[in-house]
């Protein structure tokens, strides 16, 4: 029974082209063993079903472009063919039957990549009731490893809309860090949609997020719960791996010698898949010192941390981040709201950046979320201030190609390169500004959001019929 | 290399220690006047702390400490029309919040000016990114929907930063906060009028009511007096449009000075607003329905009103930029400025919603908000656009005299920043 999903999830995969993940997804094969199928708590029973956009292909002509991998072009074309990626630079030859986007004067950037965001699960509108049970954060108990995200996401959330016309295709849903572990992420494409399935980005490898510091002692502290400390914290997580690691065990034994299954354990699921190195660890960490801790409980427990978000003390420990090969996922300016926000600088990015560590910008909120290139302009002028010199095609990689590598995506979407998921923004200026918008946003080669075209600018269910939502003079 | 001059010239001055005398920066582009085109190339003169005269390529006079801008934009310091500051620290912890009373006998009375820090840290901030004057509000009290009474401050150095205490009566009027009055919002606005009412007869020397029937305390009643003489505005934060109807219907019949806070809904009534000369504080990010108050948010909310002739000003008071609100206080409000530019409000509009706007709106406009002789020098010389994100202030002056930039953070930034990785000696050691 529990086998059936496999093939299903594996089929999906190959239709969208995607043999590599879903390889990657299924253990090596075993050599001669009882278990010839993945084992039943690597499947994913909530498979994408997402299909592109109709589209055309498109040559987008005379753009100031930023490739996302490094490089700026002036006045270069860009091929969209099959919704990839064909090719980048100057009088591009036009084929026949290929739609023409005049973009001189104007910015063209990979699709913007949100690599910490809540949309969907914490849906708009919120309400009182919201306050005692918001869908973002399972707080039932400090390991919450057994939730997954995409279980409470809203489609019809009008924050992904919004997203959406501030350049953003691709986007991870995150679980709240009041729990220890606090559940499963998904990644989705930003594509309107009326299930969570049909925006699931095919193949994408799972997150967990996990969470120090502050929230996790202070939700469960305060209803006299473990944890209520730092040090209870780190116990609460090595408790849970090593639990983690005997479930794993028993699972390569079942694989190797066949016998009974073991029982499965969906908390224990989530972290086994981390043991695997199927599931990328994204972990809310503030402090340094705390993210130190963290790095060798992952050298204890044998697993890696993909991220850590917030991550507003990265830079002083810049050199441990570099030599571990963790990102830092981080705000442009967000300070002083709790004790451990104390010391965010706004020159955590480019001081990360100059010192060799993935640096990513993040929204964390709606409201960010709609205009995260400008977060990354205004991270960029704080470091120009302090004496950095980062150009453009630089700062654009915080916002595109290092939250794709940071999703195990990079491979396909966060570049202009030829053979890469055509998810591209067409801006009407420089995209730092605060002035520039997206005026075209296309998702695997579809046209999905034009500024001037009303038919193209999606409208979430609930924003339709509301009565104050007319009249606009 | 103009950078450079300037800062070099900042830091003289503030080498000198004590206010200059007189000052004069030349070579300025300076919207003396916001909202009309700037004076090229001009000199902006100040003695004893306010503005002497502004105008193209006035000789500074002699003894004048100089500051060339070269060719740089400078304004009038910005004003944030409503936050929290010097009555914030640290928001997730009680006691580094001032800004509200939750029980005990304060309402309409309740005044933040007794609880100002000076030494805030996010003062530092703000002053730092170009913001000299900020209105401080509360933001509940237990006699809601009052919350209590906001200051204006300016943003000065050495401890004294209240400009005016007692500036505007605060009440919150909406469905997250309808609890206090017992789940409606009808109740609220009952309560408010009520208050009122009493406020009026108490004012009077009446007694008509027994004490025991009376809902409003004394120290409430006597708090509201400046309201309804007209002399303090009442700062209602709503967002749905019913509840602007409301307020505006609030003004007219009791001949209040009503000022919206929030207005997501605002764009909807902005004839009546104009009509009724209600002035709109608004965030300019506010574009999501956040509750279901502000379905009808939307980011052309300024430019409406601003065409409809309402008096506008900048806040960040949406629920989902509260980190916005008083930890960005000065750089988020630029931000929003920009963006409310980006979606239709002219640029001059927009540092007008940051200027000569709050100051209109809070009365203080007989001091400060323009270049014009006899006004406070408050003043920023900007590298770049004040309203993007990519321009940053190079010097900042209050009320003539050269503030310093230095921060919290602008020390953490210096002690970390790259190159240190072969210090021997901890990072605690670098001063």
């Amino acid at each position: 029974m529990r086998m059936v999903s496999r093939p299903l999830a594996c089929a999906a995969l190959a239709l969208a082209a995607l043999l590599g993940a879903c390889a990657s997804a299924a253990p090596p094969a075993p050599a001669a063993s009882a278990a010839r199928e993945p084992l039943p708590y690597k499947l994913d029973p909530y498979p994408s079903t997402y299909k592109p956009l109709p589209r055309v292909d498109t040559l987008i002509v005379g753009a100031v472009l930023l490739d996302g991998a490094g490089r700026r072009l002036d006045g270069a074309d860009l091929l969209l063919k099959d919704g990839k990626v064909v090719a980048v630079g100057p009088n591009l030859a036009r084929p026949a039957g290929v739609a023409v986007i005049d973009a001189h004067g104007r910015w063209v950037t990979p699709g913007v990549v949100d690599i910490h965001s809540h949309d969907g699960d914490f849906a708009m509108p919120m309400t009182a009731n919201d306050l005692q049970t918001l869908d973002v954060s399972e707080i039932s108990d400090p390991n919450d490893a057994n939730v997954w995200a995409e279980h409470s996401v809203s489609p019809q959330d009008p924050d992904f809309s919004r997203a959406l016309a501030g350049g953003v295709t691709t986007l991870q849903v995150l679980p709240g860090s009041d729990p220890l572990f606090g559940g499963r992420s998904v990644v989705l494409k930003d594509v309107p949609a009326n299930t969570v399935q049909a925006m699931k980005f095919p193949g994408a490898p799972y997150g967990l997020k996990m969470a120090c510091g502050e929230n996790p002692k202070g939700t469960f502290g305060a209803k006299g719960r473990f944890p209520n400390s730092r040090m209870g914290e780190m116990a609460g997580y090595r408790e849970a791996w090593l639990k983690a690691r005997d479930y794993k065990a028993k699972w390569d034994k079942y694989e190797r010698d066949g016998g009974d299954p073991p029982a499965r354990d969906l908390k224990m699921d989530t972290l086994a898949g981390v043991l695997d190195g199927d599931i990328r660890v994204h972990m809310h960490c503030y402090k340094a010192e705390e993210m130190a801790q963290v790095i060798d409980l992952s050298h204890e427990m044998g697993y890696r941390v993909t991220a850590f978000h917030h991550a507003v003390e990265a830079y002083k420990i810049a050199p441990l981040l570099r030599r571990e090969g963790i990102c830092a996922v981080v705000w442009a300016d967000w300070w002083g709201f709790k004790m451990e926000a104390l010391d965010a600088i706004r020159e955590n990015a480019a001081f990360l950046d100059a010192q060799g560590v993935c640096v990513t910008l993040h929204s964390d909120s709606p409201m960010v979320g709609q205009r995260l290139t400008v977060e990354a302009g205004k991270a960029m002028a704080a470091g120009r201030r302090a004496g950095l010199d980062i150009p453009p095609e630089r700062a654009i990689e915080w916002v595109t190609l290092n939250p794709a590598r940071g999703l195990g995506l990079d491979g396909q979407i966060g570049s202009l390169e030829p053979g890469k998921d055509a998810d591209v923004v067409i801006w009407s200026g420089d995209p730092f500004s605060v002035y520039s918008k997206a005026d075209q946003v296309f998702i695997d080669g579809a046209l999905v959001f034009d500024r001037s075209d009303p038919a193209r600018r999606p409208v979430s269910d609930f924003e339709l019929g509301q009565p104050v939502l007319e009249g606009r003079p | 290399m103009r950078r450079a001059a300037i800062l070099v010239l900042a830091a003289t001055l503030l080498a000198t220690g004590a206010r200059a005398q007189s000052l004069a920066i030349v070579h300025a582009k300076a919207y003396a006047t916001p909202g009309a085109p700037p004076v090229e190339d001009a000199t902006i003169l100040v003695r004893d702390g306010r503005i002497q005269a502004v105008g193209a390529g006035l000789a500074p006079p002699a003894g004048a400490q100089v500051v060339d801008a070269h060719g740089a934009v400078v304004t009038p310091g910005l004003m944030n029309a409503a936050t929290q500051l010097g009555v914030l620290e640290v928001a997730s912890t009680d006691d580094a919040v001032d800004q509200a009373v939750k029980s005990g006998p304060l309402g309409a009375a309740f005044d933040v000016e007794y609880a100002l820090n000076a030494n805030s840290g996010l003062i530092a901030v703000a002053r730092a990114d170009g913001l000299t004057r900020a209105i401080s509000l509360p933001t509940g009290s237990a006699g809601a929907p009052f919350a209590g009474q906001g200051a204006a401050l300016r943003l000065s150095e050495g401890g004294d930063i209240l400009d005016r205490p007692r500036i505007a009566m605060a009440a919150v009027v909406g469905g997250m906060t309808s609890g206090q009055a017992g789940g409606s919002r009808a109740a609220q606005w009952r309560i408010l009028r009520n208050a009122l009412d009493e406020a009026r007869a108490y004012g009077a020397g009446r007694r008509g009511l027994a004490p025991r029937d009376q809902l409003l305390n004394h120290l409430d009643a006597e708090a509201l007096a400046p309201v309804l003489d007209g002399r303090m505005p009442l700062a209602i934060t709503a967002q749905r449009e019913s509840d602007i109807r409301q307020a505006i219907a609030l003004a007219a019949d009791y001949r209040l000075k009503v000022v919206i806070v929030g207005g997501a809904e605002a764009w909807r009534v902005a004839g009546l607003l104009a009509q009724a000369r209600i002035p709109v504080v608004l965030d300019p990010f506010a574009d999501l329905p956040y509750t279901l108050d502000q379905i009808g948010a939307r980011l052309d909310n300024a430019a409406i009103l601003d065409k409809a002739g309402v008096t506008i000003a900048f806040a960040l008071t949406d629920g989902l930029s509260s980190v916005y609100n008083n930890y960005l206080a000065g750089e988020a409000l630029r931000e929003g400025a920009g963006l409310a530019v980006a979606n239709g409000l002219g640029w001059d509009a927009a540092l007008k919603a940051v200027t000569t706007g709050p100051a209109r709106i809070w009365g203080l406009a007989d001091h400060y908000g323009t270049l014009a002789a006899g006004q406070d020098a408050d003043l920023v010389i900007w590298h770049g656009d004040p309203l993007d994100v990519s321009g940053w202030p190079d010097a900042v002056f209050v009320r003539g005299e050269a503030v310093s930039l230095r921060t919290r953070q602008s020390e953490l930034r210096d002690r970390y920043a790259p190159g240190h990785a072969g210090d021997a000696w901890p990072s605690d050691y670098r001063r």
